[in-house]
């Protein structure tokens, strides 16, 4: 619904494009980051929360490749997984190229260790005395595991924003596996507002790539917002 | 046992009889030895007074007997049932019959509401659970009776929809044992209680150890207050060197002991 | 063996390696005499390739002519649906040609054409690992290389269009006027005036390099020549920021004349300038015979839709401020053989 009250501002600045086009490509950029943040947060706090919790040989290796991993070139990341969806690859009969699942995918590889990372840095530091608490009424594992995620939801929330600041604006894998493409009536099929600027800026187009980025940021800070607004509008502590 | 009876529930052990038995318990930490060979018996209706000098281990015996983590050696049986020697499913059911209650409050940063309603919660199914949850985000919540009438022992009915970090240190602590008593528990195990907290607030939590006590429930606290034993315990044990070296009536542990040590001990604490 | 029916029912048969069609064997000398029998017998299946390919181009050119008819298509109701990924340079796509080409050939066969700008190079790469169905470039010799390793059939030459020297107004090497563009180069370095070059192996880096490798100069070891490793948008701007000169395609030139301030010093032969300055793209459909999951039918379709007289005329009327770029060579009356086989191929004489 937003959307649609967007396009009267851009009258006013003369933005050189269609709005069916940016309408696309937000459509895009959106879609792609949210589900691999989404899907990288259920992988990252049952892990976060194993990681943390359990005494294992080698928790420190793991603890810094988690680290490693939240400084991950994001085009390293965007050529291993076109090896691996490619044609030639292990999953080529998928027919995953230049598709937004690929771009799912390889967000998904960016955004995990930035959010296991910041997740574990929270759930850590729960205190062991509340864990105790909800475990001595009668709490079984699972429901200890859910008093602490909520008791760090501050945190994890923190990390599922910087995970998802991480997806959207990266540009390096999406470009690689998605291929940027949009359809000649400008409906983007793989272009993100991150490569729809690189393209831009390819043709020397500077002022427009810089309006893209205000999009961008825009976008931003709109999720940033409605997520900071459901946290503290459920006011003490929401749901448990 | 269903949570929807009323409060002063229908126990499976009258009081005077015992509850919950630790025998021959030996545990230890890292090489450490700390319990060596010791037995104790908690009874319901009864409030049982554990004391000793700092880190002589009642917390650990504590914790085991809040089956938190399994002795090294010996058994933990509540009504003649030894826990560990059960399926994880049973175990689960006995650790739920019993409450814990830490030195520190460790509330969960959320209301008070929702602190003391977490045993019923987390005791309900799955789909009750989820049931409960859209009821309170729509503001449908409703409170059990146990709820209120467990606040309300610890003077708190009103503080239901306040937030657990504005309460006060012996608030937050009443609050705890609140959240302990909802659910009924058979056996209420207190960890210092009270150390932390000012007279009147200590005095609230042993008026409610009382309330505890004529609910038919076996209560067993850990204090280094020998004034408070005096005062809520029936009986108390003595432990020193990693076991209990006497155990009887309070009023006779403290006044005529029949072990030397016991005698040492509270001549000691007593100058304080 | 495999078997393959174009839509308009002539069967292709790949029973056999498809190295053996041009490899590098075929006409080394050394190994002439080893291989006759075998190279004649060759050039007769090369021969009925070529012909299977013209049959196939002429076939899929008249089936989009009775579409065109407003007759109903059987044919396009097979490809229907389907999606065809074409990889092709930056700058070919930043001339916004392939969305006018696209969008009536989208509309006449029902299907989707995925369009990756990429850059010569990865738009080889690409189509060599089966992740692209039909590749347009503009670099002769890679072409035929692709051709030659076997991962590419049926190449036409599409269209062309050229590039021109630009460069600061003030010409400080004083080249502006001249029509032999390596004497040009020459006089730049020789001036040691600054020279941005693409630096990335694109279309247009490998035109300069030609051109430098013509002139018998090296000018990576020049102090002014800087590499950008940028597209060629981007290469104008810093051009146009920093001074000098550098090799351009006219579109992107052309698009970019409200934006910088360099001018035009030695013609292409779009403007009678020499003809080392042409640009000539040329389309392949990646071999089915390679990777058997490339939508080659589409590709054909889309490469006679190209190469075909609705092609010619979007191409030809196809203009950036007021200029038209690109000039189609698909549709003439004189054949060109030399279009479907690597540029230096030859038949071997016995």
């Amino acid at each position: 619904m937003i959307l649609e009250i967007v396009p009267l501002t851009p009258s006013l600045l003369e933005f050189p494009f269609e709005w069916h086009y940016v309408r696309s490509i937000i459509y895009v950029s959106l879609y792609v980051s949210l589900v691999a943040v989404a899907l990288s947060t259920l992988f990252s706090l049952p892990v976060a929360m194993l990681v943390g919790f359990s005494e294992f040989r080698g928790k420190q290796l793991v603890t810094a490749v988690i680290n490693t991993g939240m400084g991950l070139p994001s085009v390293v990341v965007g050529l291993a997984v076109l090896f691996t969806v490619s044609n030639q690859g292990p999953l080529g009969s998928f027919d995953l190229v230049f598709t937004t699942e690929a771009m799912i995918m390889s967000q998904f590889v960016l955004a995990a260790p930035v959010i296991t990372g910041v997740s574990l840095a929270a759930v850590g530091s729960v205190e062991g005395g509340v864990r105790d608490a909800a475990y001595a009424m009668g709490g079984t594992r699972l429901d200890v595991a859910l008093v602490t995620i909520k008791e760090a939801r501050y945190g994890i929330a923190t990390a599922v924003l910087a995970g998802f600041g991480r997806a959207i604006s990266e540009v390096g894998s999406v470009l690689i596996v998605g291929g940027n493409i949009a359809g000649p009536d400008g409906t983007s099929k793989t272009r993100t507002l991150t490569t729809a600027i690189q393209l831009e800026a390819r043709q020397g187009r500077f002022e427009t790539a810089m309006l893209l980025g205000a999009v961008l940021l825009a976008l931003v800070l709109l999720v940033n917002g409605i997520l900071v607004r459901l946290g503290s509008g459920s006011g003490t502590g929401g749901v448990r | 046992m269903s949570l929807e009876e009323p409060v002063v529930a229908h126990r499976s052990t009258p009081s005077g009889e015992p509850i919950l038995e630790a025998a021959d318990l030996y545990h230890g930490f890292d090489g450490e030895a700390v319990l060596e060979g010791l037995d104790l018996t908690v009874n319901a209706g009864e409030v049982l007074a554990i004391i000793g000098p700092s880190g002589v281990g009642k917390s650990t015996l504590l914790r085991l007997l809040g089956l938190f983590e399994r002795p090294d050696r010996g058994s933990i049986a509540l009504e003649g049932t030894d826990v560990w020697a059960t399926t994880d499913r049973k175990r689960l059911a006995s650790r739920r019959r019993v409450g814990t209650v830490f030195q520190a409050a460790n509330l969960f940063d959320a209301s008070v509401r929702r602190n003391v309603t977490y045993g019923r919660r987390i005791r309900r199914s799955w789909r009750d659970r989820v049931r409960h949850e859209i009821d309170a985000l729509l503001g449908r919540a409703t409170v059990d009776e146990p709820v209120i009438q467990a606040l309300e022992t610890v003077g708190l009915a009103d503080a239901l929809e306040q937030d657990a970090a504005s309460l006060s240190g012996g608030e937050a602590q009443r609050v705890a044992f609140a959240r302990a008593l909802a659910y009924d528990p058979d056996v209420l195990l207190l960890d210092e209680p009270t150390s932390d907290l000012d007279p009147r607030n200590t005095a609230v939590i042993e008026d409610a150890v009382r309330a505890a006590r004529a609910r038919g429930i076996g209560v067993a606290i850990a204090t280094h207050d020998m004034h408070q034993a005096e005062r809520v315990a029936d009986r108390t044990a003595v432990m020193l060197g990693g076991a209990v070296t006497e155990i009887g009536p309070t009023e006779r542990v403290f006044e005529s002991p029949r072990d030397d040590r016991t005698r040492q001990f509270i001549d000691g604490e007593l100058v304080y | 063996m495999t078997r393959k029916v174009t839509q308009s029912g002539y069967e292709i048969t790949s029973n056999s390696e498809p190295a053996e069609f041009v490899t590098g064997s075929n006409y080394a000398p050394a190994q002439t005499y080893l291989s006759v029998p075998a190279i004649v017998v060759s050039m007769q299946i090369q021969r009925r390739r070529v012909l299977a390919g013209l049959g196939t181009g002429v076939a899929v050119g008249l089936a989009g002519c009775t579409g065109a008819l407003g007759g109903e298509d059987d044919d396009a109701a097979e490809i229907s649906g389907e999606t065809l990924t074409l990889t092709t340079t930056t700058s070919t796509y930043d001339t916004g040609l392939l969305d006018e080409l696209n969008a009536p050939f989208q509309d006449r066969y029902g299907v989707t054409v995925d369009t990756v700008a990429q850059g010569t190079g990865a738009a080889l790469e690409t189509a060599r690992n089966g992740d692209a169905d039909v590749v347009m470039v503009h670099a002769r010799s890679l072409e035929d290389e692709f051709l030659e390793d076997g991962y590419g059939v049926n190449r036409r030459d599409l269209m062309f269009n050229d590039f021109v020297v630009v460069g600061e107004p003030d010409d400080p090497a004083g080249v502006s006027g001249g029509d032999d563009v390596v004497s040009a180069f020459a006089e730049i370095a020789a001036a040691e005036a600054t020279f941005v070059s693409r630096g990335d192996d694109s279309g247009t880096h490998t035109k300069e390099r030609e051109i430098w490798d013509e002139a018998g100069l090296e000018p990576e070891e020049r102090g002014e020549y800087q590499e950008a490793g940028d597209g060629m948008g981007e290469v104008l701007v810093r051009t146009d920021q920093g001074g000098g000169y550098t090799l351009a395609d006219r579109g992107t030139y052309l698009s970019m004349q409200g934006e910088i301030d360099l001018e035009i010093h030695v013609q292409g032969p779009i403007e009678d300038g020499p003809d080392l300055l042409a640009n000539p793209y040329g389309i392949v459909a990646v071999n089915p015979a390679v990777h058997d999951n490339v939508t080659y039918d589409l590709a054909m379709a889309y490469i006679g839709f190209l190469t075909g007289l609705e092609g010619h005329d979007v191409i030809q009327g196809y203009t950036v401020e007021g200029e038209q770029l690109f000039f189609p060579e698909a549709v003439a009356e004189d054949p060109n053989f030399q279009q479907y086989v690597p540029a230096d191929w030859k038949p071997e004489e016995g």
